[in-house]
């Protein structure tokens, strides 16, 4: 299957994702840096101007650097989904089955969960969070061999497998959102910081995210357990992997509830999300430290 | 001595349950329900609740659990915390005493469990009246101070009639989805606009759906699994626990990839009930046998030998295949355990691993040991057999007649599962209902002026930037409309 042109072009699709990636990662953080030293010449320029408000240069050059950035992060999105989609064909299942896979897919979700909350919300500064998040996942996805195993009998169940990774991969990346807004959100007074987006609406994003991603997380769950009903003659066997996963989603069920409580609004609550992602990442990378039964092909000693 | 003593400042250090009047031993225990359905109800005991069973959760994560059955043999349990110690040390005894090792059967949690339980039962009937009350007699009318005051707010005045006005808000809201409800009284025009009013009803059903799951987790007990349910190729063996059932294995297949990793497991299985065959196919990993509510599982494999035994009379007292299940400890051999029916002996039969090699027992030979079930550490009779050769140990006539595999089978009813799949289904129905369709509520009023209408129209609303803009648009298409 390694030699098959599908596996070919989907192996040039995930290099090509990569370095889209990468590229919008540097437009925004030049734009920043660039609009940074705008705002310091600019202010500077004012004290000298006698207190006018030109700015010169800065604004325009940075803005087309970030919106610049954006449309290669979509088509970073592009390449990524064609990667999806090559890999299924070349393997014959979802691509979801060992760890790069699942590494490639995961930062597929949270660099599409990124882009539609941009899109609707207009925060480019989110992507300072999710574009290194996406780059991480993709750099760690190039640390494993992207050979295809064949599948171990428990995974054959391209059904299940490719919709409760596939829906996982969905809840994922809306958490990865949701703890960016968080983080932003953490970082900044409760009177807001210039330049970054207002506290107020970095908690709604935050709660989008965990509203989209919460009820995904639930189905995550739900199909797990039909699985193992299947596959291990139980619905529940409190492997890890499951033990984990129902940390995480009681984190982020505390959070939905935390929002109503008075003073755990803003603050409180954003601190749970840092939780609710570290939960994520441990469910996420949970197999790496300990066994269990959620084994996937590549990552057996 | 307590009635002289009442309305004293002693009163109030003195039992409750001692005072004769009926207000003083009613009101504390009214008290102390009430305080325990606040609490109950409270938002942060629940927080607290979930927040606690994630921690404890966490640590099942993270701490090695204890295999099931091993608590139940002291032995067992003595040698996995050793094993234990050899990780964490002298925390080892704190954590055991703690029943960190067996968290999910912990008092700890199950505790949690019930209390979180019951705090959500406590908080669906707390709320259920109100959803109710909401979706079913909303208010219509709201208060002037609330119109001024709510999170969101917006005011329009129009050159037209009361009655005009009124109807242009309705459209207006009816173009948004909404559906509106309105009243006439000396101040005017109320109308009252409700979105997805069942939305809200979402929560109480993910509140009960936990409720399900759980009742048909406890439901579950009363079935039974058993995980190593061995059985050798063409032998047949009863299911028991409490069912007629039977079932005999015809045929074993394991395939494997060329890069030597499983590809398949597949048994060729036929299943009796009550003597009368039910049921006969191949089942794999992901394809089970179901029956009734008794289900087969494909888990394991290995060896088998088919034994004949014969008592001094020449009577054949066994013949079945014997699937050796165990491994020894260095890994070399398999055993296997029979019984002879009618008599006390116990019976091993040890072969050789596949792949390793011994130097007692060779290839296409098996060690028989044989035991009285009183005494299991001193054999009665030993001997090394060779396939096809009968041997006599003990009194007895051994045959091996030949090598064979075994399936391994996990045999499991769960009599709570429909209730857990039905609460599973439930609770992604309940999430999705809430947050796909989140109810939105918004009362106008209309009164006349001078010159026209006034028109108000508020909403209390968590920050919401489509809510926002469904209501900013709606302001703009009454100010548009009422021209
Ligand atoms: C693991 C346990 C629980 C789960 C999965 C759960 C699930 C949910 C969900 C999905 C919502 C909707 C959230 C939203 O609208 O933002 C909700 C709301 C609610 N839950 Fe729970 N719940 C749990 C435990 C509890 C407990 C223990 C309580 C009581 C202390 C409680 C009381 C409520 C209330 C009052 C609401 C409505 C909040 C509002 O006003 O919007 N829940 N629950």
């Amino acid at each position: 299957m390694e030699g098959t042109p599908f596996f070919k072009l989907s192996e040039y699709s995930f290099v090509a994702g990569l370095l889209a990636v990468g590229l919008a990662l540097l437009g925004y953080v030049l734009a920043i840096v660039l609009s940074r030293l705008g705002v310091r010449r600019s202010g500077l320029a004012a004290a000298g101007a006698g207190g006018g408000t030109v700015s010169f240069g800065g604004p325009s050059i940075t803005a087309g650097l970030a919106t610049y950035g954006t449309i290669v992060a979509w088509l970073g999105l592009a390449f990524l989904t064609a990667w999806l989609i090559l890999r299924t064909i070349a393997v014959g299942h979802g691509p979801f089955a060992n760890m790069y896979e699942f590494s490639v897919s995961f930062s597929w979700g949270v660099l599409g969960a990124y882009l539609v909350f941009e899109r609707r919300y207009h925060l480019r500064t989110l992507g300072l969070i999710a574009l290194p998040v996406t780059l991480l996942m993709l750099l760690y996805a190039t640390t494993i061999p992207s050979t295809n195993e064949p599948l171990v009998p428990a995974l054959q169940n391209n059904l299940l497998l490719t919709v409760h990774v596939a829906v996982a991969i969905i809840a994922y990346g809306s958490f990865s959102i949701a703890f960016g807004a968080a983080l932003l959100y953490l970082i900044q007074p409760a009177t807001g910081r210039r330049g970054l987006p207002r506290p107020e609406i970095l908690d709604e994003i935050s709660y989008r995210a965990v509203v989209v991603g919460f009820p995904f997380l639930t189905l995550v769950i739900v199909l797990g357990a039909l699985w193992a009903e299947v596959a291990w003659g139980t619905y529940w066997s409190w492997d890890p992997k499951e033990t984990a996963s129902l940390v995480t989603w009681l984190i982020y069920g505390a959070y939905l509830h935390a929002r109503v409580v008075r003073g755990w609004r803003g603050r409180n609550s954003a601190l749970l999300l840092m939780l609710g992602f570290g939960a994520t990442l441990f469910t996420y990378f949970g197999n790496l430290f300990f066994g269990g039964l959620h084994s996937y092909a590549g990552l057996n000693q | 001595m307590s009635t002289s003593l009442r309305g004293d400042a002693l009163s109030a250090a003195q039992d409750p349950l001692d005072e004769p009047e009926g207000r003083a031993l009613s009101l504390p225990v009214g008290d102390v329900f009430e305080r325990l359905w606040h609490l109950l109800i409270s938002m942060r005991t629940g927080l607290a609740l979930m927040l606690f069973l994630g921690f404890l959760t966490f640590i099942g994560t993270l701490l090695t659990q204890v295999p099931a059955g091993t608590q139940a043999v002291p032995s067992a349990y003595a040698d996995f915390l050793d094993a234990m110690r050899a990780k964490y040390g002298g925390w080892t005894t704190v954590f055991d005493a703690l029943g960190l090792f067996a968290v999910f059967s912990s008092i700890w949690f199950k505790a949690t469990l019930v209390l979180l339980t019951t705090s959500i039962l406590a908080c669906s009937i707390n709320r259920a009246p109100r959803l109710w009350r909401q979706a079913v007699h909303p208010r219509i009318a709201a208060s002037p101070a609330f119109l001024d005051h709510a999170p969101l707010a917006g005011y329009v005045a129009v050159p037209i009639a009361v009655d005009h006005a009124a109807e242009v808000v309705r459209a207006e809201l009816k173009r948004h989805h909404f559906r509106t409800l309105v009243t006439t009284d000396e101040d005017g025009v109320a109308i009252f606009a409700d979105r997805f009013r069942w939305g809200p009803f979402g929560t109480v059903i993910a509140h009960l759906s936990l409720i399900l799951i759980l009742g048909g987790a406890v439901l579950g007990m009363g079935g039974f699994r058993n995980t190593d349910f061995a059985v050798a190729i063409g032998s047949t063996v009863p299911v028991g626990n409490g069912t007629a059932l039977s079932l005999k294995a015809t045929d074993f297949r394991d395939l494997y990839y060329e890069n030597g990793s499983p590809a398949d497991y597949v048994s060729h299985l036929v299943l009796y009930d009550n003597g009368v065959q039910v049921a006969e196919r191949d089942i794999r990993v992901n394809d089970p046998l179901r029956y009734g509510d008794v289900t087969f599982y494909q888990s394991f494999f290995g060896p088998a030998a088919d034994m004949v035994v014969k008592d001094s009379t020449g009577k054949t007292v066994f013949d079945q295949g014997v699937p050796l299940i165990w491994g020894s400890n260095d890994g070399k051999k398999s055993i296997g355990q029979l019984t002879i029916p009618g008599s006390d002996l116990v019976v091993y039969v040890i072969g050789v691993a596949s792949g390793k090699s011994d130097a007692t027992i060779k290839a296409g030979q098996l060690q028989v040991e044989v035991y009285s079930s009183a005494n299991q550490t001193t054999p009665i009779g030993l001997q090394v057999v060779d396939e096809g050769k009968p041997a006599t140990i003990a009194g007895l006539d051994f045959t091996f007649v030949r090598e064979r595999q075994f399936t391994g089978l996990i045999v499991a009813r769960d009599p709570g599962a429909l209730f857990v799949w039905a609460g599973a289904l439930a609770l992604v129905l309940g999430v999705i209902l809430v947050f796909l369709f989140p109810s939105r509520r918004i009362w106008a009023r209309v009164r006349g002026s001078g010159t026209g209408s006034d028109v108000y129209v508020a909403a209390a609303t968590r920050h919401d930037m489509g809510f926002e803009s469904t209501f900013r648009a709606l302001i703009d298409g009454v100010q548009e409309k009422g021209r």
